[in-house]
């Protein structure tokens, strides 16, 4: 009985990490940009869908629709005000880029968790969810919101995996992960590539994090975390690289859920963590490498 | 050499900062009194970074290991506090071998990365072996440097301009130019004769052993050593966040960082929960605008004089 | 500074043999060998991508060698880490070295003056006085105390090269020793290297071509793709048949094509007086080109003397210090580079650009998205009659294709954007000559069926000659001929390798 549990939780959590991961490797993939403020865009998709749902009883359908939209405006806002001036700059060599802009996405990510920690207190917050009521999966009582997460997740994925292998426009982003000199000797403007990808990022991310406030709830705090559980999870499958940061996502949920269940919940993320560093040790590039 | 008038401001903002409790109250000093201890570690954290070229996202990981090397000794073993301290900075080297030796073939995000993760790790470690450990509410030393806050006070000045200056020494000594050459360029680097990792390896030898004393020297002030202190995150940030807001490359811009963030999460207090908004708004905009830090706008003046 | 040749060349000072290097499935050098003696210059020389500079990184133990020795005084040395090569006795000066920001000109060559220890707390007097003498042989006395960011380029190559003399290494490889350099300073740094000869030190310069170190070289060995082509005086090299078709192309021919009428219209691309800088290095100086609507003009050079920095200058890759680029009458100035190539300046690079994880065909529709899909597909119909072997290759990824396969690739992806003006840079680079004759008789096909209008970027000069109406040649970033290609035989094909 408590393996299926575990199978059936294990897998609703870990499809909420690969929509987490997914956009945070994308926009690493296609514009190089490791964005440290990632999990405080989740939460603040999260604590606006709590907000129009719960408090201004919008209900939950309007409220995960704002729940997006605020981490599609929080993600452009990101790119705008933080990212590109720093990757415009000319004050600041190249080489040290990448550390500029993790710092400040990382100052940016603390800003936001903290304008949602003033304005709504740190405790956590669950968003209503879309489906409530518990269904009987295989004998195990599972709450419909749980498959719902799933679903949900997958749909996206498989929407992104659409976008980017079937349309004109998706190709360009998979071109500029490739070879971004190549796009514009062909006439394509990077900005408005990077614009798209800020975008579907954006609504990435603003999904996660509804749907996590809806399954485990968010508070403020959990920033730093689902930054770092991001990052390690896109790490693990190889950095810019899609479908490793997938079944990453998997092994991390199903070690994490599996350590909860079988050994002790307080050290869920230590298994996965020690798996992380004898990864980036032995296999700097990643389970899959890039793609 | 513009070497001498710089000395002369050293030592008379030094002397200036001794003398600060015939003027200002306890609350004051202890608040400056914890703010020259982040500034050790901010400044060893900016020994990897401007000189080695190495960004460590963990710098509490060397820290906490040294706080808890320390205070354990201290609680169960009753040791002096300063058997303590020197085994703590001892532990920190360790520590800082056991991650640096293989993490130091990584390169580019994945060396902070790992860095990053030993914190987690340490945390997580900290808070499965409560019994032992003190766990999230932490474990009170029953040593104290001093009672007094003026004493306290000068204990952390020693402290930090001592470490501020060996620190000094070493980055700009002939070995610390060999250092900042290897995180140059370390292809050049080891072309021109030098043992690449042999110099990094030494600088974060040197940076673990200083965060380690300074998160002894830390846990010995308060009295208590905690995850939250010495260990978190929050911590690492704000030690990085100093040293870039100072001024990297500089060691001395590390310290001034510190005391700035300190400073201006007091003065920006009554704002309440907003205040770290306030701070990291403040930090970023330095960033976006002055990527030098406050030093390289002291330099720029001195530059146009 | 005297110079005791006569005991010291009995051995050979570096003995390299069998060197062999592979990166993945390419082999960038294959059994290399050659020898230097004490007080002897030798000259490695080769196109882009034909091993030199891999040679010059495995003996320095950058790279690790896959096989072969090499011996320094009788010792392998091959496979060790560079740093204990440096220490053993070779130097390297490198052609694009990354200074200190914040320290002088003094303190970079005192670093080099250090021995490898971490124990060196206090700066020596004696090392001092010492770095000042470097420093005033290399002609830096003027600027010692300065920092690198304000120095002109020559000076910093000066650094580079007192650095090499601090360290007093008994082997000194040279990483294109003139690149980027004036006339006047050229014949400083050959001052200084033959210097270096007259103490005894072996000295390897690695280049692009003989011409630029001809006159300091004892003997010249010349690779390409990798492999050993010849060796010898720097005129035996210069006349050997293999070298002169890798750089040429064997012997010039030109079809005689009657000459267009367009002598009074505004040119399709104009370009006055373009200087560019790549930091402090001149990469072009003053260079005009026009290309009247259907022409095709090449612009021979070596590799090195500014082909690629002119393209990408008209392409807007790269920004200009001085000069204007019109196209059609108007200034590209401001423009994007993506928006330059929508209105019809397409360039194919030499480093070409693919896709390579992208499939042929996908690489050809990113080309052609900004047209209707119908003509699209009606381009890449006649694309795959241009070159029928992209069709058969349609679905695999662009990184598997075989280089001329690239290369067709890339020409054909350039295409499918409906160009008024291609601009091919070395498309024959590294290529096998039967690719060569395809890739001609495509050129032609296109020429006849098309109103294209081309500017070529060619060292090959047999195969930049043929199609084109007019030719420029570009030395050392400056135009220095201009002229119809029956005319460069006579005029320019001498002085040209």
């Amino acid at each position: 009985m408590i393996g299926l549990q575990i199978l059936i939780d294990g897998f609703a959590i870990s499809s909420l990490y690969a929509l987490g991961a997914i956009g945070f490797t994308l926009i690493f993939g296609v514009s190089g940009v490791l964005n440290l403020s990632h999990g405080g865009l989740m939460v603040i998709a999260a604590v606006v869908a709590w907000l129009v749902a719960g408090t201004y009883g919008m209900g939950p359908y309007i409220g995960a629709l704002a729940g997006v939209v605020a981490g599609l405006i929080a993600a452009f806002i990101t790119y705008f005000v933080v990212v590109r001036p720093i990757q415009n700059s000319r004050s600041i060599r190249e080489v040290e880029k990448e550390i500029f802009i993790l710092t400040a996405t990382l100052l940016w990510g603390i800003m936001l968790q903290e304008v949602v920690a003033y304005f709504f207190t740190d405790t956590p917050k669950t968003v209503p969810p879309l489906l409530s009521g518990v269904v009987n999966l295989l004998g195990v009582r599972t709450p419909s919101n749980e498959i719902v997460t799933a679903v949900i997740s997958w749909l996206a994925i498989g929407l992104l995996w659409l976008l980017v292998n079937r349309t004109r426009r998706g190709k360009t982003l998979l071109a500029a992960s490739i070879n971004p000199r190549g796009l514009t000797l062909l006439g394509f403007e990077l900005s408005s590539v990077y614009l798209l990808v800020w975008a579907i990022y954006g609504v990435l991310a603003g999904l996660a994090g509804v749907l996590l406030g809806a399954f485990l709830g968010v508070s403020s705090n959990s920033a730093g975390l689902l930054t770092a559980s991001a990052f390690s999870i896109v790490v693990l499958g190889g950095l810019g690289s899609v479908s490793g940061s997938l079944i990453a996502a998997y092994v991390v949920g199903y070690l994490e859920t599996i350590t909860a269940y079988l050994i002790s919940p307080s050290i869920r993320t230590v298994p996965a963590l020690l798996l992380l560093v004898l990864v980036v040790y032995l296999r700097p590039q990643g389970l899959l490498g890039r793609r | 050499m513009l070497k001498s008038p710089k000395f002369i401001a050293t030592i008379i903002v030094i002397v200036a900062m001794a003398l600060l409790p015939l003027g200002v109250g306890g609350y004051v000093l202890g608040l400056l009194t914890l703010a020259y201890y982040y500034g050790v570690i901010s400044m060893a954290w900016d020994l990897l970074f401007g000189f080695a070229g190495e960004v460590n996202f963990g710098p509490t990981f060397l820290v906490g290991t040294g706080a808890y090397a320390a205070a354990m000794l201290n609680y169960y073993a009753g040791w002096s506090i300063a058997a303590c301290l020197a085994c703590g900075g001892l532990a920190a080297v360790i520590g800082g071998l056991i991650l640096a030796i293989p993490a130091l073939r990584l390169s580019g995000p994945y060396f902070g990365l790992v860095t990053l993760v030993a914190v987690l790790i340490l945390q997580n470690i900290i808070v499965l072996f409560a019994g032992t450990t003190g766990g999230e509410i932490g474990l009170s030393v029953p040593d104290v440097l001093a009672i007094d806050p003026v004493t306290n006070y000068w204990y952390a000045l020693g402290f930090m301009v001592i470490s501020g200056a060996l620190l000094c020494g070493y980055a700009y000594s002939p070995v610390g130019l060999i250092l900042q050459a290897t995180g140059q360029d370390a292809v050049e680097a080891s072309a021109l004769g030098f043992n690449v990792t042999k110099h990094k390896l030494a600088a974060f030898c040197v940076s673990a052993l200083f965060s380690g004393l300074a998160g002894g020297m830390l846990i010995f002030y308060l009295g208590t050593v905690s995850v939250g202190t010495v260990v978190d995150l929050t911590i690492a940030v704000q030690v990085i966040i100093a040293a870039v807001l100072g001024g990297r490359r500089t060691i001395i811009g590390a310290a001034i960082g510190s005391i700035f963030l300190i400073g201006a999460g007091e003065i920006l207090r009554p704002l309440g929960q907003l205040s770290t908004f306030v701070v990291s708004a403040v930090a970023l905009a330095v960033i976006l605008f002055f990527p030098g830090g406050f030093l390289s706008l002291l330099q720029r003046r001195e530059g146009a004089q | 500074m005297s110079a005791t040749s006569g005991e010291r060349a009995v051995r050979a000072m570096l003995e390299v043999s069998g060197l062999t290097k592979r990166f993945g499935g390419l082999v960038a050098v294959k059994d290399i060998g050659f020898s230097i003696n004490g007080g002897e210059i030798l000259g490695l020389i080769g196109p882009n991508g034909s091993g030199k500079s891999t040679v010059m990184k495995c003996i320095m133990g950058i790279e690790k060698p896959n096989a072969g020795t090499v011996k320094l005084e009788g010792q392998d040395i091959a496979g060790w880490p560079a740093h204990r090569i440096a220490r053993a006795g070779i130097g390297l000066v490198f052609q694009h070295a990354r200074p200190l920001h914040r320290q002088t000109v003094l303190e970079h060559i005192i670093l080099a003056l250090l021995p490898d220890s971490l124990w060196l707390l206090t700066a020596d007097r004696k090392v001092r006085a010492q770095a000042e003498q470097i420093a005033a042989r290399v002609g830096l006395q003027d600027v010692m105390h300065r920092l690198p960011r304000t120095l002109p380029f020559a000076d910093l190559r000066r650094l580079e090269l007192a650095k090499a003399v601090a360290r007093n290494p008994k082997v000194v490889l040279v990483d294109e020793p003139f690149a980027g350099l004036t006339v006047g300073e050229v014949a400083d740094f050959s001052a200084l290297i033959a210097s270096f000869r007259a103490e005894g030190h072996a000295v390897l310069l690695v280049d692009h071509n003989v011409k630029g170190v001809a006159a300091l070289v004892d003997r010249v060995l010349a690779m390409y793709l990798g492999e050993y082509v010849a060796e010898g005086t720097a005129d035996e090299v210069m006349r050997n048949e293999t070298v002169r078709r890798v750089y040429i192309g064997g012997k010039i021919e030109t079809a005689a094509r009657p000459p267009r009428e367009d002598k009074d219209r505004t040119p399709l691309l104009d370009v006055r007086g373009l200087s560019v800088l790549y930091g402090k290095a001149q990469a072009l100086e003053d260079v005009s080109i026009h290309v009247g609507e259907g022409e095709f003009v090449s612009v021979v050079g070596l590799n090195g003397a500014g082909k690629t920095t002119l393209f990408n200058a008209i392409s807007g890759l790269v920004g200009s210090a001085a000069g204007t680029i019109n196209w059609r009458g108007e200034s590209l100035a401001g423009r994007t580079p993506a928006a330059i190539a929508r209105g019809g300046i397409v360039q194919c690079p030499e480093s070409r650009e693919l896709f390579g994880d992208l499939s042929v065909r996908e690489n050809l529709d990113l080309g052609g998205q900004h047209n209707p899909p119908a003509e699209a597909r009606r381009q890449i119909d006649w694309l795959f009659g241009l070159f029928p072997i992209l069709q058969e290759r349609q679905g695999q990824a662009a990184r598997t294709l075989s280089g001329g396969e690239q290369q067709m690739l890339a020409i054909a992806r350039a295409l499918m954007m409906h160009p008024k003006l291609l601009i091919l840079d070395e498309p024959t680079l590294g290529l096998a000559p039967v690719i060569l004759e395809l890739l001609s008789k495509a050129l032609t096909l296109l020429r006849q069926t098309t109103d294209i209008t081309i500017l070529l970027g060619e060292q090959n000069v047999t195969f930049a000659l043929p199609h084109a109406d007019r030719v420029y040649v570009l030395e050392h970033a400056r135009i220095v001929w201009e002229g119809n290609p029956a005319r460069f035989a006579e005029e320019a094909g001498a002085g040209y390798l």
